[in-house]
C-alpha cells in the first residue's frame, strides 16, 4: 500500500494512527477508496454538483407529478442553466437528478440498461419497486466512496404509480410526496399547502409548477426552468418547459 | 461559500463615459442561499457628484452608509460647500483603515464627476481595508467580478454619452448577474451627468 | 525576547507535538488555458488558447489544446496537460478501435457518451480535464457537447470552460441567447442564430478580452471551423505578457 502515490485516505483509514483514537464503528465504516476531492485540490469547485437544486415528485389520483428546475452551479458560478434533471430512463420510468451531476446521470442510465436486462430475461417490466432497489444496491455498495445523489424514482408498474426516494447514503424511501435539493424546504412549503390527493390533473401539474418555481425564486442555487412530466398508466409524458422568469411575471401579474 | 464577504451576495459596477458616470446594482438581499427580499438598496448618494456602492455584508454596508453620511454632511455644514468625489474616497479609505484590525467586511466602489470644471469622471475601487484602485473606464465589486469583468472588458468603449453608457452598464450588469447565484432579480442604475442624476430599475431575471 | 524554542528554517511540526502526518505526492497540477465552442445552423466552432502555465510560470506559448477526432469532430480539452494527453491517446485508440469494428468513423453523438463514459470511469481518480466536444450532427446542424471532469455532459449552443470560463461565458450568454436584449431574435432551439462571420468575430472578441484579465490565457489562438466539408484551422496572436 505504501506507494508514491499514496493519498490522504478519510480518516481513520489506516496508518496515521490517528485510527486508535476513532469510535470502533466508524473504523469500519469508511472503505478505501476516498472522495475525489480528496485527491484533486479543488476539483469539487468545477464537477458540477447540482447541490442547489428542487426536485419534487407526488402522487395523486390521476398518477405521479415530477418537476424539476434546472440550474447547476459551482460554488457561487452557475455552471449551466439548462441542465435536464429529469432522466428518462423507460416509457415508464423517470429518475430525478440532485448530488453530483454525472453521478446521478450515469448510474441512472446504467439502471435503464438493467431495467432493459430485466425486461428481456422475464418478458415483463420491471417494477418501480424493483428498479429503485438496483439503484440502491449500487449507492450501497459505494457507500463512503463519495458518490453524492439524491434522486427519486417514479414510474407506473403492475401495482399503479409509485415513488422512491434513493439517496448515496443508501437510503430507499417509499412514499407519496418528496422534495429533493437545496430548495425542497421552498417547495414543500408551496406543495403541502395545496396537496391533496383528489386533484385535478391540471391541478396537480400547476401545483407543481408553483411549487418548483417558488423554490427558484426563494433558493439561490435552483433556477432557469421548470420543466413537469406527468406519469400514468400509460407511462410518462413531459408537460411543460417554462422560463422562470416568465412564470415569476405571469404570477405576479395573476396577484395583482 | 463560506465567506463572510458572500453571506448576503451583491453585485456593483461602475462606468466612466463623456462628462458623465454610471453605476449600477443588483437588488438581492440574501442570507447565504436564501432570498430575503429584492428591494435592497446598495448605491448611497452622498452629495451632489458622488455616489458610493458598497459590496459585502449587508449590516455592516448600511452601517458605513450612516457614517458616509454623517461625515459628508459635517463637512458641508463646517466648510459651506460639497466635499469632492475625490476627497470623499479619501475619507472612505482612512475610515476603513482606522478598523484595519477588525474590519467592515464590505469593499467600496465610489463613482462621481469632479475635477476643475466638475465634469470629469471619477471611478475609484478599494478592498475592506482601504486600499484604492483607480481606474479610467470601469470598475466592478461583489461576489461574480470575474463574470463583470469579462463583460466590461469586451463591451466596454471610451467616451460613451449617457444613454448608450446606460446601455451598455445594463447589458454588463444583467448578464453578469445570470451566471451568479448570489446576485441579481432586479438591478437599479443611476447615470449621473453635470445636469442631474437619472435612475431607472431594470427588469431582471428573478431566480 | 526569550528564545524558547531552537530556530527553525521550515515548517517542521513543533517538537514535542505529535499529530498526524504523512508525506504525500500530488499527481495533479492545472496548467490553465481557455477552450470554447460555438454551434451554428451549418457550422461549429471551436476555440482555445495555446498558453500553457504552472502556478506562475508559462511551461509553453504553443501548446494546442485542439484536437481532430474524426473529419468533423473536433475535442477541446484544458486542465492538467499529463491528463489531457493520456485522455487523447485513449479517445484515439478507441475511435480506431471502433472504425475497424463497424467499418465507419464513430457519429458524433456516439462520441459524446462515449467520452462521457470514459470520465465517469475514473470517477475515483478523475482525469483533471474540462473538455468540449464540436462537431455536425446527422442534420448537418453543428451541436456543442459541454463536459465536466467527471463525465456529466449536456448539449448546448455555446460553451467555454476552462481558466477563462467565469470572463467568457456571461459575455456568450449576452451575445449569443440574447436573453435582455428584448427587441432582438431568439436563436433556433439547438444552435445560435448568427453566421460564420459574425460568429467568429465574438469567439475572437471574447478572447480578447479574456487574455486583459486572465494570466492563463494568451500568446496565440487557434479556431477551428467545422463545416460537413471538414474542419479549418487558423490561428490569431493574442497578448503575449
Amino acid at each position: 500500500m505504501a506507494s508514491a502515490l499514496d493519498y490522504t485516505l478519510p480518516v481513520g483509514a489506516h496508518g496515521t494512527g490517528a485510527a486508535d483514537r476513532l469510535a470502533p464503528q466508524l473504523l469500519d465504516a469508511a472503505p478505501m477508496l476516498p472522495d475525489p476531492s480528496e485527491r484533486c485540490p479543488g476539483v469539487e469547485k468545477h464537477v458540477r454538483m447540482l447541490h442547489g437544486t428542487t426536485t419534487l415528485a407526488f402522487k395523486y389520483q390521476g398518477g405521479v407529478v415530477v418537476a424539476v428546475d434546472s440550474r447547476a452551479s459551482a460554488g457561487a458560478y452557475i455552471a449551466s442553466q439548462t441542465v435536464k434533471k429529469v432522466i428518462e430512463i423507460n416509457p415508464f420510468l423517470l429518475g430525478t437528478m440532485a448530488g453530483g451531476a454525472a453521478d446521478c446521470s450515469y448510474w441512472e442510465r446504467y439502471l435503464g440498461m438493467r431495467c432493459r436486462m430485466f425486461e428481456l430475461d422475464q418478458k415483463k417490466r420491471i417494477s418501480v419497486a424493483a428498479a429503485s432497489k438496483i439503484l440502491s444496491n449500487i449507492t450501497h455498495s459505494y457507500k463512503g466512496y463519495g458518490l453524492s445523489m439524491g434522486t427519486m424514482i417514479c414510474g407506473w408498474d403492475e401495482s399503479g404509480p409509485q415513488i422512491y426516494y434513493v439517496d448515496s447514503d443508501g437510503d430507499r424511501l417509499h412514499h407519496h410526496l418528496f422534495s429533493v435539493g437545496s430548495g425542497s424546504t421552498f417547495a414543500y412549503g408551496v406543495l403541502d399547502t395545496g396537496y391533496r390527493y383528489d386533484l385535478t390533473k391540471d391541478e396537480a401539474l400547476a401545483l407543481a409548477q408553483r411549487s418548483i418555481f417558488a423554490a427558484t425564486y426563494r433558493d439561490a442555487y435552483s433556477g432557469g426552468t421548470v420543466r413537469v412530466y406527468h406519469i400514468d398508466q400509460k407511462g410518462w409524458q413531459r408537460m411543460s418547459e417554462t422560463d422562470s422568469m416568465e412564470l415569476y411575471f405571469k404570477f405576479r401579474q395573476e396577484k395583482a | 461559500m463560506s465567506s463572510i464577504m458572500q453571506y448576503n451576495g451583491a453585485a456593483i459596477i461602475a462606468m466612466a463615459g463623456k462628462d458623465c458616470i454610471a453605476i449600477a446594482s443588483d437588488k438581492r438581499y440574501g442570507i447565504r442561499n436564501q432570498t430575503m427580499g429584492c428591494q435592497m438598496k446598495k448605491i448611497f448618494q452622498v452629495g451632489d457628484k458622488t455616489f458610493v456602492g458598497l459590496t459585502g455584508l449587508a449590516t455592516d454596508m448600511q452601517t458605513l452608509d450612516q457614517k458616509f453620511r454623517f461625515r459628508s454632511n459635517m463637512y458641508r455644514l463646517r466648510e459651506e460647500r460639497e466635499m469632492s468625489t475625490e476627497a470623499f474616497a479619501n475619507m472612505v479609505t482612512s475610515l476603513l483603515y482606522e478598523h484595519r484590525f477588525g474590519p467592515y467586511f464590505c469593499e467600496p466602489i465610489v463613482a462621481g464627476l469632479g475635477g476643475e470644471d466638475g465634469k470629469s469622471p471619477f471611478l475609484c475601487g478599494m478592498d475592506l481595508l482601504g486600499a484604492q484602485v483607480r481606474t479610467e473606464d470601469f470598475m466592478v465589486g461583489g461576489d461574480c467580478t470575474e463574470a463583470l469583468y469579462g463583460l466590461c472588458e469586451s463591451m466596454y468603449r471610451p467616451d460613451l454619452g449617457p444613454d448608450e453608457l446606460f446601455e451598455v452598464i445594463a447589458q454588463c450588469l444583467l448578464s453578469g448577474v445570470d451566471r451568479d447565484c448570489l446576485a441579481g432579480w432586479g438591478c437599479v442604475v443611476h447615470v449621473l451627468t453635470p445636469e442631474g442624476v437619472t435612475t431607472r430599475d431594470l427588469k431582471g431575471r428573478m431566480d | 525576547m526569550s528564545c524558547t524554542e531552537p530556530l527553525r528554517l521550515s515548517a517542521a511540526p513543533k517538537a514535542g507535538v505529535r499529530g498526524p502526518h504523512e508525506r504525500r505526492f500530488n499527481p495533479y497540477d492545472h496548467n490553465g488555458g481557455t477552450v470554447l465552442a460555438v454551434a451554428g445552423t451549418n457550422f461549429a466552432i471551436v476555440a482555445g488558447d495555446t498558453r500553457m502555465s504552472s502556478g506562475f510560470n508559462i511551461l509553453s506559448r504553443n501548446q494546442s489544446k485542439l484536437l481532430q477526432l474524426t473529419a468533423t469532430t473536433v475535442l477541446a480539452t484544458g486542465g492538467f496537460r499529463g491528463d489531457v494527453s493520456t485522455l487523447q491517446k485513449l479517445l484515439k485508440a478507441k475511435l480506431v478501435e471502433y472504425e475497424h469494428k463497424h467499418g465507419e468513423p464513430m457519429k458524433v453523438h456516439a462520441i459524446a457518451q462515449m467520452l462521457a463514459n470514459t470520465l465517469y470511469g475514473r470517477r475515483f481518480f478523475p482525469y483533471y480535464t474540462w473538455n468540449i466536444l464540436s462537431g455536425m450532427d446527422e442534420n448537418g446542424v453543428g451541436c456543442v457537447y459541454s463536459y465536466d471532469p467527471v463525465g456529466n455532459y449536456e448539449r448546448v449552443r455555446v460553451n467555454v470552460t476552462g481558466s477563462g470560463e467565469p470572463l467568457i461565458q456571461p459575455l456568450l450568454d449576452n451575445q449569443f441567447e440574447r436573453q435582455h436584449q428584448q427587441l432582438a431574435s431568439k436563436p433556433p432551439p439547438l444552435s445560435v442564430g448568427q453566421d460564420l462571420a459574425e460568429a467568429t468575430a465574438i469567439v475572437k472578441d471574447a478572447f480578447y478580452s479574456a487574455g486583459e484579465r486572465d494570466i492563463y490565457t494568451g500568446d496565440t489562438m487557434e479556431v477551428c471551423v467545422i463545416t460537413k466539408d471538414g474542419v479549418k484551422l487558423e490561428s490569431f496572436e493574442l497578448n503575449v505578457d
